[in-house]
Order: C-alpha cells, then structure tokens, then sequence
C-alpha cells in the first residue's frame, strides 16, 4: 500500500513536543506539589498518545520505549507504584528520551548509542516495578504479541496450514440478536467474506426468525451456512468475524473435515439434524454419504476427541463478556472535566502569514473604496461602507489576534532548565514566572527563546551563588530568579531577574582592558561596564563553564534581540542581583501609525511613541530645541537623504518617547494616523535599522516605517563618534547609546 | 458515493494517518478530536462508522458512544473503538456503552483498513 | 518562441512569461531574455524572470547605494527595484516611454527583485553549445557579472550572471557602509 504520510509524520513530530511538554510540567507540577491524579493522568495520556500514534508509523523504537514508560504509569494510576522524587526524575529523563526517539525517528534511523541509553532507563522502570530486572523476554511488544492482540485472537494461530488451493470452508454463522444494535450487518460480513476468497454458496437460515407479532425489527435472527473458497489459513479466515463473534455463534470447518467434524459441527448448531443435512448436501458441503457417515458416527459420539482440538474454538471468551454483564455500573472514569486541554487548530505559519497580508490589502483598499464613496456624496453608499469599515477592522484585530500567543508557553519551558541546572550546581533556586498572560507575536516568541535560555543559564551559572555563598552573605539560602513580562508603550518588555551577586565592575574593566574594548575606565559609569558585556568576545568568567559558555555569548543575546528591532539593558547592584531587561517589539506585524511627509517621503510613525505634535520652532544651529521648559533633541527627517525639493517654510515636529527618552521628529507635513500591515522591506535593507519596515499605502506607494529608539540610536553614535574624535571633550570609548537621550549636559557638549 | 467513516482521537497524527489509510481504499473521512467535537459534526458527516479513541479529553470516548446509541440515527452505526492493551476493562465499558468492535493501539494502518472493511465496504 | 511584441512596451498587465526551457523534438535549448540598457544588449535566463512591467511607482529609499532606486508595490508585495546601469558603474538609467521593470524571481529567497532596463527586446533561444565563456577583459564589466556570452542577431551579447549582480550579500554590505556616513 503507498500513502504519502510524510505530512502526518511532520504533525506526529510537533504534536508529540507538545504532549512532551505536557508531560514535563506536570511532573514539574508534582515534584513541587506532591503527585495528583489529574498530573498523572496527564503524564499517562501523553505517553499512550506518542505511542498510540507512533504505532501508525511504524516508529517501533519509540512504541517499544514508551511501551515501558506507560507500563510504569499504569502502576502509577493503578496506586500500585508511588510517584515520588526519584520516579519523577526517571520519568523527567523518559520524557527527554521519547523526545530524542521521535526526533531520530523522524529523521531517519536511531543511533546505537541513543537505543542504548535508553535500555539503562528501561531497566530502572522494571526495577521500580519490581520487575525481574534483566533482559528477560520483553513484557508484551514482540511482534507476534502486538500481532496476536491486534488479531483479538485467543491463542496463537494455528500451526496447521491449510492453503490448499480450490478447497472449500465451511462456515456457519448464527447472529447474535443484537448485531443490528451493535452496528454490524451481517450484509457487511459477508461482503467481506467475497473479499477473501469466492463465495460458493450462502444459505440464509430464518428458523430463528419469531411469529411476526413478536418480531423485533431491531433484532437478527439470521443464521447463514456458507462455503468459501479461499487460499487464507483458519486464522485469516476466524479473523473476518472479529467483530461479531464476541456475540453470535461461529463455526468454521476446515476443507476436508472428517466425518466426525461435521458431527460435531451439526450437532451444536441449534436446526434440527436433518434440516441441517439437507442444507449441507443441498450446498455441495456434503455429499449424501459423507452425512450418513457423520450423523452415524454420532451415535458413536461418546468418546469423541475434545471439541477443540477439531473444531474452531467458540471464539467468544464468553466468561469475560458475562463477567462485564454482572457489573453494571462500573466505575467513573477518573478523569473530571478540569483536564481539559484547550481546543486548537495547528496551522502552518505561512497561512497565516498570507491571511494577514491579506487582511493589510484588504485595510487598504477599504480607505481607498471609503474615500471615494465620499467623493459621491451618496449616504447610502457612504453608509455602507461604514458598516463594512467595521467588519474589516474586526477582521483585521480577529486576524492580527491568531498570531499572539502568550508568553507564558515560554516561561514554562525554564522550570525545566533551572530545575536541572540547579541541582547540577548544587545550588538552590526557585524560579519565579510573572506577566505569563502577555502577549506578543508568534514569530518574535519563536526567536528569544535561545536569547533568554542563555540569560537564565547565564544566571544561575555567575549570579546566584550557592547555598554558603549566600548564608554567609545572610540572604536566603534559596535564590530566586524571575521571568517578568509586561507591556510598555507599544513594546513588550521581558526581564530576567536574579537575586545573585550582581556584576563584579572590576572584573569586567579588568577584562575590558585584556580585550581592548577600552583604554581605560576613567568617566565610565557603572551603565557603561555593565553593557560591555555584551560586546563581541566578552565573558567574565576565566573558566568558559560547560553551562553557559557555550560560544554563544552575551553578544548574540544581544544580537538576535536587535534582529527583532529590540533592546537589550542590563543593570546591577553589587550583591543584590542583576537584571537583564529585554524589550521587543509587540507585533511584527500590524501598526496604528502616525503618517507623516518630509523630502517628498512618506513616513509611518508607531502611533504609541507619538507624545504630541509642536510647530518647529526657529531652527538654530543645533538639534535641541526648548519644550516647556526641558531640553528636547530633535532629527531632521530630511537629512536622512539629500532631499531634491526645497524646505518648507514650516515643518512640524513629532515628540515622540519611549523606554524614558524623549526625541522630536521633524517633518514637512503631517498626513494624519492609519493603521497598517508591516512589510519586511527586504534583506538587502538589513543594515537600514532605523526603517522598521514598509506600509503599502493606499494608492499603491509604499511608506517607511520608522524605528524610532534604531533612528534615535543611530543619531547618538554619530555624535559619539564626533565626540570621539574629539578627546578634549572627553567622550567615551564605549557604546555611548546606553546612556539614552535624557542627558542635557551631553547635548550642550554636542556641536 | 463513498462512505463516510469518522475519526475520533486527541491525536492529529493518528487522524491524519488513520485517515490517509482509509482515503487510500475509497472511503471518505471526516476527523474530531473529542467526542464533544464528533459530536457537533455528526450531522454534516453523517458518518456510516466510527473510529472513536477512548481516552480523549473534554469528552472521552465512552461517553461519546453512550450519547451516539442514544440518538435514533446513529442506534445502528458502528464503532471501533481504539483502547490499548492493557484497556481490557475499558473495552468491557466500550461494549457495554455499544462498540462492539476495537482495535488496539499501536496498529499499523493497514490493521485499521481491514477492521473497517469487516463491518462495511468503501 | 515567444516574442514579447518587438520592442513595443510591455504592458502592466501580467505578462506571462513563465514558459521555459523549451524540451524540443531533439535537443534541448535554453532561453534567453534581451533587453537594452544604455545601448547595449544584455540577456539573462528567462528562467527566473517572473513578469515585466511598466516603470512606475517606485519609492526610493533614502541611505541606499545609488543603484537601489527603490522599492515597488507590487500586489500588497514589496519588491527592490535596482538600476542595472547604476550597478554597473554607468550612472542611473534614464526613465524613457520604454524603461520597465523585470521582475526576477531569485532561487532560496522569499523576495523577489526588480531591475530597471531601457526596454525588452525578445525571448531567444541558445543551444548551451553556442554560450562562449566570457571574455577575460574587453567587456567593460565585472567579470563576475558575466556568465557567459550569447548571439543575439549576429552580435555576441553578455548573459549576466544574476547571483552576482543581484547578490543579496554584496549589496548589503555596500548599503551597511553606508550607513554611519549618511543620514542623520
């Protein structure tokens, strides 16, 4: 059979990291509340799942693997096996196991050595078990025995092969009275039946049919004598009433009884002998002497061998069926309504991409369609497209909604990370998750989690110190290191927060020295060293430790976070703790904007950084300017680019202000405020940070969007540099844009 | 026209695969994640037989089965059930509920197309 | 062959230019786009060549090397338009009645890219056995601009080697050392 299954295997791969993630918080959960049914549960249902679907796949090393694990778990719900630390700690390194075994699963073959490790945890399941511990046969997974449950069988097929080509079963089928009910038709078997062989001949048997005034419609009564002729073995053949034994009665006689074998047979069937007979000569079953033959021997039937060894069992295990029937109300199942995982749709990012592109075009060409109905002076048309102006915005928020997941998702996947971490080290840290409910866009969640990984391994490795460090310092023996979100002024902002020994400035001068990052650290504040550490090549440490000096340094933290138009502070005090506080832009995607001309460009303004907008006052020989009594930097929008037309005679500046800075904009004109899909401008733009990207606008023309704290940035180092190459006025060698806009001394200094 | 055969199961890769499988051999499928889910479709598919997972959240598959024999359309439908190995007692509350028929977990997908052809034909 | 009418302009609308590499009844040939640029004729494979449109609309970017002339709207798409001759080291192409754009879809990347010529002259084909190795000097041009060279009516015409010339990475480069000169 040829099924492209690719596509699933893909969906078995994310949604197995999703039951794995499950699985670990709850038994994150339970290791710091004590075990709970619904925690196990969980655990349990991610593992069956894996399995479950693993199966299909033919992923034998995973199913064989979690086969074990969902054993040890049912020991578990069964309250046969406590769910104590160690098991915690067993099943935490299961779960990285099965993740390992569907990851090399789904690439292709699992390696020796991964197959190995795997067998240690194994072992340890059967032992907390109390299973004998070695390798005897495996408890359950060999193939014969999948294969057997698979079959229903009761034992194993029989030995004896009958493929005798052109060989005729005999099969008597009597229908339990409830087949209807049961959803099977005995129409169904016996199309089937025609698939497995040709069907000789089929007598229909209504003996059992009641006096019509007792009829049930919804009940069988049918009973069939069938001859097929088929190359399948009894096994093959038994296997076709899987379904229907379990309540009706089904007799196969292989080709070529003996005589006492259909003695056997008519003699349990519940017709008369002799209608019996002449059904089975009738169907060419039987020859007249062959029935003469058997109903003879029944006379002699006392010391006939034991039904079984000739007939086919009565497949039914009928003492199982009665024992269910005795219990009718079996127990609830354990599981309540607060299990319950939330509904989702998985969708390939890519669509939504394009519903939210499209959703921008469609934003657009609702202005454009509003502005003109405007022009026709038609209420009714105007106030239709009103009405659809809403709708559009509704679908705009809906569509711009589907991408923002909560960061929380993020945080969960560090109890993990500082719970190992931790007890590597030795130290003691509880990990604090604040703001989880914060939401941002799916593609900026997707990219800080290795930026954040590295600050919180960061953290626990040099800030926290360890249990003595911190009594003789008399803190808590316990370290606390906190994720906070929260929203700011259009951006999010993310903090990893530790109660360590906060950053030695000695040592990062010391070794800003080595590097010769600086010359010396005269006139550097505090601010200054601390942000070196996120220069290129910078790591305190002597030792590179095998957990956070990985070769990804503080720099690509700091990198990736500038990819996602963010920022990256950090501030210290010296046996407190240090903070680390990321802040990201919500949406790469959609903005309210403040539109604005200058230089015959048209520019988009993020409309939360807009303060107020002020008429430019006399432009002096400096970009600062008086507002109500504080001093307010501004940027020439025109001196982006050498602007062909003439300066207007009155240009208008934007105050903008973010993260506590303050800056104005100087434009020619302001347009008014829209609201607009970002557009990546393209890669070959890449270095022009202070463009955020593009907005289509209305009349197919394209705006920049303005990235302000880039722009504002940028405007710094330029005067940083000036200040630079000019020593008397005492600049300094590093990155002078974390000291932000607010300094007024800087801006008199600045000619 | 093709049968309609729906799928009932928490995992989409079992759905996806399970129903691929069938695909291949001429029925039509529709898929649910719960019983609650199947439950809503139920009236658009209008399903022939069920594929119906027993542990499933929100609305496990026992539960399910118990609303679907109560309504009259469906007194007749069949359903496999899907249970592990060690489900034998859920199998039992399976039965009871009005699944007669099962396959346990892990299968290979050719396993599901011959259980379905057991009880009706594409 | 398809011949995009002479040397009329090409209309905004989309024309479809998507055939290939023709699978003849023999051999196989490759085609080619000409199109003039200060003069010269200049072929690249039609291969990615996705549409030609009219010049038009196009937003310039401040702070970009000259030969970035901009971007462009192209259906709720955002796609970089360069000026070939700019590019070249040949001052910005002059926007005449026939300056389009042809809009180049470049392999492993999302965006598409624009280049501004003076005007499209045909689809040609060449058997890969008639495309001669470039010249070691004589063409005016980076020699990595030029993967080969090809007869278009009698004349031995420079088949540009797009990666080079479209190359992502130098030209980012080139706009990064742009950028603390500029601006603000």
């Amino acid at each position: 059979m040829s099924m492209d299954l690719s596509d699933a295997l893909e969906s078995y791969g994310i949604e197995s990291h999703g039951l794995l993630d499950q699985m670990e918080a709850a038994l994150l959960a339970m290791e710091a509340n004590g075990p709970d049914s619904e925690s196990i549960n969980a655990v349990f249902r991610a593992a069956h799942t894996i399995k479950g679907s693993g199966g299909l796949f033919g992923l034998d090393d995973v199913v064989h693997f979690t086969h074990d694990a969902e054993t040890s778990l049912d020991a578990v719900r069964d309250g046969r096996l406590a769910m104590d630390g160690p098991l915690i700690e067993l099943f935490l390194k299961c779960r990285d196991h099965m993740g390992a075994l569907v990851d090399a699963s789904l690439v292709g073959s699992v390696p020796p050595g991964l197959l190995k490790s795997g067998e240690s945890l194994q072992e340890r399941l059967r032992t907390s078990l109390g299973q004998p511990s070695s390798s005897q046969a495996d408890p359950g997974v060999s193939e014969e025995e999948i294969e057997r449950l698979l079959l229903g069988v009761g034992q194993p097929p029989t030995s004896q092969d009958n493929r005798a080509a052109g060989e005729a079963w005999h099969i008597s089928l009597r229908c339990g009275t409830d087949l209807f009910r049961d959803g099977m038709d005995p129409l169904g078997i016996l199309r089937y039946l025609g698939t497995l062989g040709e069907l000789l001949h089929v007598t229909t048997l209504a003996d059992a049919l009641p006096a019509l005034a007792e009829l049930d419609a919804e009940s069988c009564h049918l009973g069939f004598e069938i001859d097929l002729k088929s190359a399948l073995n009894q096994a093959e053949i038994e296997d076709a009433f899987e379904f229907v034994r379990a309540f009706s009665l089904v007799r196969i006689l292989p080709p070529r009884s003996k005589p006492e074998q259909w003695a056997e047979l008519i003699r349990a069937l519940p017709e008369e002998d002799d209608r019996l007979g002449e059904i089975l000569i009738k169907s060419g079953a039987l020859t007249r002497a062959d029935l003469a033959a058997a109903l003879g021997t029944q006379v002699a039937a006392g010391d006939i061998r034991p039904l079984g060894d000739i007939l086919v069992e009565q497949l039914a295990p009928r003492e199982v069926v009665a024992k269910a029937l005795e219990k009718p109300e079996l127990e609830k199942p354990a599981r309540d309504n607060k299990v319950q995982t939330e509904r989702h749709v998985r969708v390939e990012a890519g669509k939504l991409d394009r519903l939210i592109n499209l959703v921008g075009e469609l934003v657009i060409s609702h202005t454009v369609t509003s502005l003109r109905a405007e022009g026709v002076a038609d209420t009714g048309l105007i106030e239709a497209v009103k009405t659809a102006g809403r709708f559009v915005e509704e679908v705009r928020d809906a569509a711009l909604a589907l991408r923002m997941v909560p960061i929380g998702g993020t945080f969960v996947r560090f109890q993990r990370v500082v719970r190992d971490l931790s007890h590597e080290l030795g130290k003691r840290i509880e990990l604090v998750t604040g703001g989880s409910e914060t939401e941002l866009d799916k593609s900026v969640v997707d990219r800080i989690g290795d930026p954040l990984t590295h600050l919180v391994r960061n953290a626990i490795d040099h800030g926290i110190e360890s249990v003595d460090e911190r009594l003789a310092a008399g803190k808590p023996a316990q370290g606390t290191l906190r994720l906070d979100a929260y929203h700011e002024s259009g951006s999010i902002v993310v903090e990893v927060i530790d109660d360590g020994r906060g950053l030695n400035r000695d040592r990062i001068v010391a070794k800003a020295l080595v590097r010769g990052l600086i010359e010396s650290d005269e006139g550097l504040t505090d601010q200054d060293v601390y942000a070196m550490i996120f220069e290129p090549g910078f790591s305190t440490m002597e030792q590179v430790s095998n957990i956070s000096g990985r070769g990804v340094g503080m720099d690509v933290v700091k990198r990736t976070i500038e990819d996602l138009r963010g920022t990256v502070e950090v501030s210290s005090r010296p046996g407190a703790g240090t903070t680390v506080r990321l802040r990201l832009p919500l949406t790469l995607a959609i903005i309210d904007g403040f539109l604005v001309a200058a230089g015959g460009l048209r520019f988009v303004i993020p409309m939360d950084l807009v303060e107020e907008c002020v008429e430019m006052p006399e432009p002096g020989r400096r970009n600062y300017t008086d507002l109500r009594g504080s001093v307010l930097p501004y940027i020439r929008l025109r001196d982006l680019f050498s602007a062909g037309s003439a300066e207007p005679e009155r240009q208008v500046m934007v105050v903008v202000g973010y993260a506590g800075k303050r800056a104005g904009l100087v434009v020619d004109r302001l347009l008014g405020e829209l609201q607009t899909v970002i557009k990546p401008l393209g890669d070959i733009f890449a270095p022009l940070k202070w463009v955020g990207g593009c907005a289509v606008l209305d009349i197919g023309e394209v705006g920049l969007v303005l990235d302000v704290p880039a722009l504002v940035a940028k405007a710094e180092r330029r005067e940083g540099a000036a200040l630079r190459s000019q020593p008397w006025r005492g600049g300094i060698a590093s990155n002078s844009a974390n000291r932000g806009l607010t300094s007024e001394q800087k801006n008199v200094y600045i000619s | 026209m093709a049968k309609t055969i729906m799928i009932i199961d928490d995992s989409a890769s079992l759905r996806q695969v399970v129903g691929i499988a069938l695909k291949s051999v001429g029925y039509n499928v529709v898929q649910a994640e719960n019983g609650r889910d199947a439950l809503e479709k139920l009236a658009n598919a209008a399903p022939k037989l069920i594929i119906c997972d027993v542990n499933m959240p929100i609305m496990d598959g026992i539960a399910f089965v118990k609303e679907l024999k109560s309504l009259p359309e469906y007194k007749f439908t069949p359903v496999i059930m899907l249970t592990t190995e060690a489900g034998e007692e859920k199998r039992m509350e399976g039965q009871m509920a009005g699944a007669k028929a099962w396959l346990i977990k892990p299968f290979r997908p050719e396993v599901a197309i011959k259980a379905v052809q057991k009880l009706i034909l594409p | 062959m398809l011949v995009l009418s002479g040397a009329a302009p090409v209309a905004n609308e989309e024309t479809n230019v998507a055939a290939q590499t023709v699978t003849g009844t023999e051999t196989t040939v490759l085609q080619y786009l000409a199109f003039s640029l200060a003069g010269e004729v200049y072929a690249i494979p039609l291969l990615g060549v996705k549409e030609i449109i009219e010049y038009g609309g196009v937003t310039p970017i401040p702070t970009m090397p000259d030969f970035v002339r901009g971007v462009i709207n192209l259906r709720g798409l955002v796609v970089p338009v360069l000026d070939l001759s700019a590019r070249f080291g040949e001052g910005r192409t002059q926007i005449g009645e026939r300056t389009c754009i042809i809009i180049i879809e470049q392999e492993g990347r999302d965006q598409d890219m624009g280049v501004v010529v003076d005007g499209v002259n045909a689809v040609i084909d060449v058997a890969p056995e008639d495309i001669e190795p470039p010249p070691s000097f004589g063409a005016h041009l980076r020699v990595d601009f030029i993967q080969g060279m090809c007869k278009y009516q009698d004349r031995f015409v420079v088949v540009l080697g797009l990666a080079k010339v479209l190359s992502v990475d130098e030209i980012t480069q080139i706009a990064d050392s742009l950028q603390e000169r500029d601006g603000p």
